[in-house]
């Protein structure tokens, strides 16, 4: 924690970096500064950056979640197969929080317990989920769709207070609420400890494995979360997001807001840091309707810009060396 | 001793289940016409047609179960090759592209007879299907066309609905209408050749007409999700769009709900397409698209059946034929959306 300066640095700079591209377009197209579509350009990362906020409290932790997605979507996708069978909505829904829940606790007691490699477990995790939910909750099916009895929960996706859409109060919430338990309390003390060194942290008395089964539990919420905003807002969940690249761009952007994949360093700052550039770029190259290969072009470049600055504000140490990469 | 007893009752049990057996099967032999036909003729052609399928094997290769598209398909395929007697076996690959050429270079080294692919790019699977020609199977594509052509492709003719769909926007949208003639595309997967060639025929429509301006063309992966970002991103931008086109109508219900959040269902038209499952003509019924070109999917698993049954009996050997069977298309509006969708088996 003592390299809080170098954290601000990345996060800073990102967040110049975004405000430098967000005047670039405002210049250059019409309409991209118009407060409706910076209302749109929220909304559209609302999911990003409530996935973000959960992988950023594991990357804190020198941790990383590639189950996040996979739980998201089939923790929500079976959810609405339970409303459809009919299911109050509110059974549902908590019968969902305790399946993530469980899922990320699975998660965690693999990694702290048996001590294998968090990339490893939440890659196979990934796997496991999909096709465990897939075949035993969904009776096999790829897409569900919101039964018409639980259409009022499409206000979580669809609905606006004071013209400003749900999921961006509920990212804020989220955000704010990952924020307090960071900088405000013990525990947020101790992911970060965790994270900086995990046996030093240990040997002053730290719980460090049930602090892992909490680190992964929330991120597992986190995607709970999303997942419940993506089926709101398209009245549908469809497996095949569990393909996309949605679990590395929340990497990206924990990554590229400036939190350290060697742990303990960045905050919920840093999130939004790096939610804000992703979501100015993805909306201004859909605005200037740039083909999808040049899109990709742009978030690898960005990326490896990031990580290369990563690299450069938190060289290779000593510390690093013994703890290895992930 | 008790052993030898048991045998011999088992024996006994067995000898009386064959005379039962054979004693109830006698009259069917006997009178083989009864079982085959009336005339020599009917009998030869029930002869001809049950040995061109007796003991040989189908097997269907998705991109993925658990969309209504296949689920339609491997329930009707399914239900027929057992009429036919014939063996049926699926791969699913989960939409994950190095399971699908595992799962169809499996296939080719199993030989079944016919092999049914559904192709989700026009690339990946090319090379197989050559080689699975070569090694003597009748290769039917379903939907989504390989560059590889083979013994049947059976699917929508997605090249002319590109291009009705683009006339009835230019009808719409176009000169005299009074609107602002700007039309978003949301393509599919920009490698599958059911997005190229409807994003293909529309633009050449459009191209026609300089009063249309298309303000995005933006690839939304059959996601929904991908399709409700970009299209309210274009709707902040171009409020008075007049249409939108999605390729895919499950990912083109993410456009509707845009439309419906920016509060401008009825003033931006949704067009989309698909197999017509009943989500669609509920969402239809619901204004969340104004117009859908239907290819019923439960039509196109009979078309693959029907196909399988010409090929074999026409006993060309695999790599011969190269047919094309386009679906029936019908367009479903909100007047018409009362039956006009099927619901998904089993339901």
């Amino acid at each position: 924690m003592t390299l809080k300066g170098a954290q601000f640095g990345q996060g800073g700079i990102v967040a110049a970096v975004t405000l430098v591209v967000f005047a670039v377009f405002a210049v250059l197209l019409d309409g991209f500064a118009a407060l409706a579509n910076a209302v749109v350009l929220v909304r559209s990362v609302s999911v990003l950056g409530i996935l973000a906020t959960g992988m950023a409290i594991v990357v804190i932790a020198r941790g990383l979640d590639l189950s996040q997605v996979a739980t998201m979507a089939a923790v929500s996708a079976w959810m609405l197969k339970l409303m459809g069978g009919g299911l109050p909505i509110w059974v549902a829904l908590l019968a969902g929080l305790a399946l993530a829940l469980v899922i990320g606790l699975i998660n965690g007691a693999l990694i702290a317990y048996v001590e294998m490699p968090a990339l490893f477990v939440t890659l196979a995790m990934g796997f496991l989920i999909f096709g465990a939910v897939r075949t035993g909750l969904l009776g096999g099916d790829m897409l569900v769709y919101l039964p018409e009895s639980a259409q009022g929960l499409q206000v979580l996706g669809q609905g606006a207070v004071l013209g400003i859409p749900v999921p961006v109060f509920l990212f804020a919430g989220v955000a704010l609420a990952a924020h307090f338990l960071l900088s405000a309390t013990s525990i947020g003390r101790f992911i970060y400890a965790h994270g900086d060194n995990s046996e030093t942290a240990r040997l002053t008395g730290i719980p460090v494995r049930p602090l892992t089964l909490l680190e992964y539990a929330l991120s597992a919420a986190a995607g709970y979360i999303a997942g419940l905003i993506m089926a709101a807002s398209s009245g549908s969940v469809d497996l095949r997001i569990i393909n996309s690249t949605l679990n590395f761009d929340a990497i990206l952007v924990v990554v590229l807001g400036g939190i350290s994949l060697s742990g303990g360093r960045g905050g919920i700052g840093n999130v939004l840091a790096g939610t804000a550039l992703i979501g100015t770029l993805l909306n201004g190259m859909v605005i200037m309707n740039l083909s999808a290969e040049v899109q990709s072009i742009v978030k690898g470049l960005v990326l490896l810009g990031a990580i290369l600055l990563d690299n450069a504000l938190h060289p290779t140490d000593e510390e690093v060396m013994r703890q290895g990469d992930i | 001793m008790i052993r030898s007893t048991l045998r011999t009752l088992l024996a006994g049990a067995l000898a009386a289940g064959t005379l039962t057996a054979g004693a109830l099967s006698l009259p069917a032999s006997a009178n083989a016409q009864e079982a085959l036909g009336a005339s020599r003729a009917a009998i030869e052609a029930r002869q001809r047609f049950n040995a061109a399928f007796e003991g040989k094997t189908i097997a269907f290769v998705p991109i993925t179960m658990g969309i209504p598209l296949t689920i339609t398909w491997k329930d009707t395929i399914e239900r027929e090759a057992a009429e036919l007697g014939m063996k049926f076996v699926m791969r699913d690959p989960n939409l994950d592209m190095g399971a699908m050429t595992q799962a169809v270079s499996a296939l080719i080294g199993g030989k079944p007879d016919v092999m049914v692919v559904h192709n989700p790019s026009v690339q990946l699977l090319a090379k197989l299907l050559k080689k699975a020609e070569k090694a003597g199977i009748h290769v039917i594509q379903i939907n989504m066309a390989s560059n590889t052509p083979t013994s049947a492709y059976i699917g929508a003719d997605f090249y002319r609905i590109g291009k009705e769909t683009a006339e009835d926007i230019v009808a719409q949208c176009g000169a005299g209408s009074g609107r602002s003639g700007k039309v978003a595309i949301v393509e599919g997967d920009p490698t599958s050749s059911v997005s190229m060639e409807e994003v293909t025929a529309a633009k050449a429509v459009f191209a026609e007409h300089p009063e249309i301006q298309v303000v995005s063309s933006q690839p939304g992966y059959w996601d929904a999700n991908k399709a409700r970002e970009i299209t309210a991103s274009v709707l902040t931008q171009h409020p008075d769009l007049c249409a939108t086109f999605g390729v895919w109508g499950i990912m083109q219900l993410g456009a509707g709900q845009a439309i419906k959040e920016a509060g401008l269902t009825g003033k931006v038209l949704n067009y989309a397409n698909g197999g017509g499952p009943q989500v669609i003509c509920d969402s239809i019924k619901a204004g969340l698209i104004d117009k859908y070109w239907s290819f019923d999917a439960k039509l196109q698993g009979h078309d693959i059946m029907t196909a399988v049954k010409m090929i074999l009996q026409s006993g060309a050997a695999p790599g011969e034929l190269r047919t094309v069977l386009y679906s029936d298309t019908n367009v479903i509006t909100a007047d018409n959306a009362d039956g006009a969708c099927w619901q998904m088996p089993g339901q």
